[in-house]
């Protein structure tokens, strides 16, 4: 891997970890609603958001291994 | 309540971290980018910013530039990889920390209540102490014997009396014991000094629904509460002489019967006593029966009195100091000389004395300097009481001696002049003269 993929990699890890981060907060707020400190209401929003995340933290994991699949297009970029 | 600014480019984060900040009673702005957030700092001043490193129009570290020298702001950077500590740390001042993503609560509320610091130095530092059984404090050799009796009567289950002095720290032993032990139930506290004579049977025993006026329902007494685990009877010797056959049913039998109830339930726990009377003074003044005695001190164990362990008077002023830094926010820290005048006292209150001592000179003293500040002179009420047993000391004259003893046994007894003469072994008329010539009476006494 040169340093132009390296940087590249640093870059799409940094994007796949925002929805874990998102995921994060989302579960401190289920915990909060769960807790009384927030209405009850706010811990569904927040599962489905949960939900959306990790899908989105998944496709963004498939994409980085296209990206450095060694026949990918982004390879030889 | 702080003012913050948080400043992010996932407004999804931003939405949450700011219900978050809220919730914990804070006021809270928010930017997207740099630009928003220097808009901010033209317009408010802030106690805490939370910064992500990597924002659209460029690093978080350029709005570090915009914030004035002398502002008391509190910066913590959002980073993506712990890698970004080390350029952080060389970076920027000590008013600057970091998180790593993913965030949660506690860093954000750890991150505001300025306890990151503290806590990280206190964990940086040596704790300079040990807790043994998860509550002892102190490594002298008299506190070494201790442990070994703790560890070895943790793992039977025989019924232990702790005797010792007032403020040695007896219940933070019992709750050692129970600690050590690894017994399923719950450990129970109760202060058999604390209740009248017709409420301590309902308080030990529990009752049954209707068992007298304001029992509307039915209550579980101590003994039942401790099931499996460790009941801690404080004060045993002050508990009424005529509810002591009871208890030693209970002991015995190892059954309880609710008050008003006719029921026998089973109960197993160990009790755990306590009086700050000693064995003599039990067997003399006839305040527990010698029968219960026998049950509850299956093994006694005395706790010595701080005078008598000195050496670990830093260690517990270290360890209280780190607690109210903890709970406080604070950064105080001891002077090697300040820890030896505290040495230099014999603490006739014992660790609880020590305990309120460090507690007022943390209140005292300035919450933005590390510096703490005594009072004076260390004073107590009970410091007779101390200076009674380091009196007889050479170079003293006995009339000094004798004074001290003529007042500390009329102390005792309350001003009675007759059982005071009485337990010198002198006349009254000694006495009153002995006072007569102390210029303590008038001609009318």
């Amino acid at each position: 891997m040169n340093e132009q993929q390296f940087e590249q990699l640093q870059v799409d890890v940094h994007d796949a970890r925002r929805p874990l981060n998102r995921i994060t907060m989302q579960a401190e707020l289920i915990k909060m609603a769960l807790q009384g400190d927030i209405p009850p209401e706010k811990a569904l929003q927040a599962l489905d958001k949960v939900i959306a995340e990790c899908k989105s933290c998944s496709e963004s994991l498939a994409a980085l291994v296209d990206k450095f699949r060694p026949d990918s297009k982004a390879k030889s970029e | 309540m702080l003012t913050v600014l948080l400043v992010d480019d996932d407004t999804e984060f931003l939405d949450v971290a700011c219900t978050i900040i809220e919730f914990l009673g804070h006021e809270v702005l928010t930017a997207t980018n740099l630009e928003e957030a220097k808009d901010w700092l033209d317009k408010e001043t802030f106690d805490h910013i939370l910064l992500d490193f990597m924002l659209p129009d460029g690093s978080g570290l350029h709005l570090l530039e915009s914030l004035p020298e002398n502002a008391s702001t509190h910066v913590t950077l959002i980073t993506g990889h712990p890698s970004v500590k080390g350029i952080i740390k060389d970076l920027c001042g000590p008013k600057v920390d970091y998180l790593v993503k993913p965030i949660q609560r506690e860093d954000i509320e750890q991150a505001l209540s300025r306890k990151t610091k503290s806590a990280s130095t206190s964990a940086r530092k040596k704790p300079g102490f040990t807790k043994h059984f998860g509550h002892l404090i102190g490594e002298s050799a008299c506190m070494q014997e201790l442990y070994k009796l703790v560890g070895r009567v943790s793992k039977t289950q025989a019924n232990v009396m702790l005797l010792g002095e007032s403020g040695v720290g007896k219940e933070v032993v019992a709750a050692a014991i129970h600690q050590a032990s690894e017994s399923e139930g719950p450990y129970v506290a109760t202060n058999c000094g604390a209740f009248s004579k017709e409420l301590i049977g309902s308080e030990l025993f529990g009752h049954e629904k209707g068992a007298f006026t304001g029992a509307v329902g039915k209550k579980e007494g101590v003994f039942e509460q401790a099931e499996n685990g460790t009941l801690f009877l404080d004060e045993i010797t002050e508990m009424p002489i005529d509810m002591q056959p009871n208890l030693l049913r209970v002991l015995e039998n190892k059954v309880v019967i609710r008050v008003g109830g006719t029921k026998a339930i089973p109960v197993n726990c160990r009790v755990v006593s306590a009086t700050n009377r000693t064995m003599e003074e039990i067997a003399e003044s006839k305040v527990l029966r010698e029968d219960i005695y026998f049950r509850l001190a299956v093994f006694p164990i005395t706790i010595p009195p701080l005078r008598e362990r000195k050496e670990d008077i830093p260690m517990l002023a270290e360890y209280f100091i780190q607690q109210l830094n903890e709970e406080n926010g604070t950064q105080y820290q001891w002077q090697s000389t300040q820890l030896e005048q505290l040495t230099a006292y014999d603490w006739p209150g014992n660790v609880r004395e020590l305990r309120h001592f460090v507690h007022r000179a943390a209140i005292m003293s300035d919450p933005e300097s590390a510096e703490l500040e005594l009072p004076k002179t260390i004073e107590s009420p009970f410091a007779k009481k101390q200076n009674l047993s380091s009196g007889l000391k050479a170079g003293r004259t006995i009339e000094e001696v004798e004074k001290e003893l003529i007042y500390a046994t009329l102390e005792k007894v309350d001003g009675n002049k007759t059982t005071a003469a009485e337990m010198l072994g002198i006349s009254t008329k000694t006495l009153y003269n002995r006072l007569h010539a102390y210029g303590d009476l008038n001609d009318n006494d």
